[in-house]
């Protein structure tokens, strides 16, 4: 019975009591407080840093939407551009070709209408020489007895054979 | 067998508590305070070593006041236990470290004798009390010892047996504690002398002390456990007599 209930559990209560004070006292003003506190900190901190990441998926998250709604539309008007100007291009090829094919035509019939007036005029120039010409060579064969009126009615036949020879 | 007779009672001299000559401590006591000592070191050191980033010492102290925050005061009493976070703290702390010191070879835990227990036992019945009587009133808490709903005569009676449960807890909770780490060094010495023993004794003797050997380092782990338990035990008591306090009269 001695072992269960010492003779000196009077002491051993005092000891047991004091001690359990003082250390409550002294652990529960400067050591528990301060690791509780940063238990609490630190489970602060955590959800925090959850809830900032949570955010800062969501708006990424957002402004991938928004990148991509921006890149379709960049793409949109890209090809629109390029289809504006390949139709400018054409319009403009068909005006030079158009511009050009007038432009030649009109250089040809000037060119024809030149050679004509040209042609027409050597014409002229050599039925003058050529009636001269006969006169001179019909006086010289016959010597100079053709009347007036022969002379008429000779240059008249020769121009209306080289006019015939002409319309040919 | 009267070799083995002589010897435990040699164990059980030991393991009685004496009075240190000179000093106003007896043996236990002495402990006891090297616990003590222990434990306000080890605390004052880890709760300037916390950090936000948990490491050491520090991390140590933290998972052991998130244990008991989490899984004695918050299971047990819920969020209105914080105020007696500390209170219940130190009683898990400091049986933890006596029942722990105790273990080391040629030490004994200061809570190995009834002094000890029977001073925190009680210490632990005033203040549940204390608070049941500073929550609902000294009439107001007497008054939830009264059954609800029961006749009155029976009424009478379970009261009675209500307030008989109450004073005969800081004896169960004391002798509890005391009985487990008290009889755990009773066994590893009983192991010891039966390793001694066998050792002096013939030569198929020597091959058999390996046997006491084996069963004393099963028994030694099994008194670490033993002595998590125990502290275990003692401080979730206490947040259940504490609960019980505050929400006297509710059930």
């Amino acid at each position: 019975m001695e072992v269960i209930l010492p003779k000196d559990m009077l002491l051993e209560v005092i000891v047991a009591l004091v001690s359990f004070l003082v250390l409550f006292g002294v652990l529960g003003k400067f050591a528990f407080p301060s690791i509780i506190k940063m238990l609490d900190e630190r489970s602060d901190k955590i959800r925090e840093s959850l809830e900032k990441a949570e955010d800062t998926r969501i708006e990424a998250e957002r402004m991938l939407e928004d990148y991509k709604t921006q890149m379709a539309e960049a793409r949109q008007e890209s090809a629109k551009v390029i289809e504006q100007g390949r139709k400018v291009a054409e319009t403009m090829k068909a005006e030079i070709v158009a511009k050009a094919a007038e432009e030649s035509a009109a250089l040809l019939a000037k060119a024809r209408e030149e050679i004509g007036a040209e042609k027409r005029a050597a014409m002229a120039e050599l039925q003058a020489s050529v009636a001269d010409l006969s006169v001179a060579v019909a006086g010289k064969l016959i010597g100079s007895t053709l009347s007036v009126k022969d002379h008429e009615k000779l240059i008249e036949q020769f121009v209306a054979e080289v006019g015939s020879l002409n319309g040919n | 067998m009267e070799v083995l007779g002589e010897r435990v009672n040699v164990l059980l001299e030991e393991l009685m508590v004496h009075k240190i000559t000179g000093l106003p401590l007896t043996n236990y006591g002495f402990f006891l305070l090297i616990a003590f000592t222990v434990t306000l070191v080890f605390f004052l050191i880890a709760s300037r070593k916390v950090a936000m980033v948990p490491k050491g010492i520090g991390n140590v102290a933290e998972a052991g006041v998130e244990f008991v925050r989490d899984n004695i005061v918050m299971d047990v009493i819920g969020p209105e236990g914080k105020p007696y976070l500390p209170f219940i703290l130190t009683v898990f702390f400091f049986v933890l470290f006596n029942n722990l010191i105790g273990l080391i070879p040629g030490f004994k835990p200061g809570t190995g004798t009834m002094g000890t227990t029977v001073a925190w036992a009680v210490m632990v019945f005033l203040v549940y009390n204390w608070i049941g009587i500073s929550k609902h009133g000294a009439w107001g808490y007497l008054k939830s010892f009264y059954p609800k709903g029961v006749v009155a005569p029976l009424a009478v009676f379970v009261m009675l047996l209500e307030l008989i449960s109450h004073f005969i807890r800081p004896l169960t909770l004391s002798v509890r504690l005391f009985a487990n780490m008290f009889a755990g060094h009773v066994i590893l010495g009983i192991f010891g002398i039966f390793t001694v023993i066998l050792f002096e004794a013939s030569v198929a003797g020597k091959v058999m002390t390996l046997l006491p050997v084996a069963m004393q380092i099963i028994m030694y782990a099994f008194e670490l456990f033993v002595a998590f338990i125990q502290a275990y035990v003692f401080a979730i008591l206490t947040s259940v007599y504490i609960s019980g306090a505050i929400h006297a009269g509710e059930h």
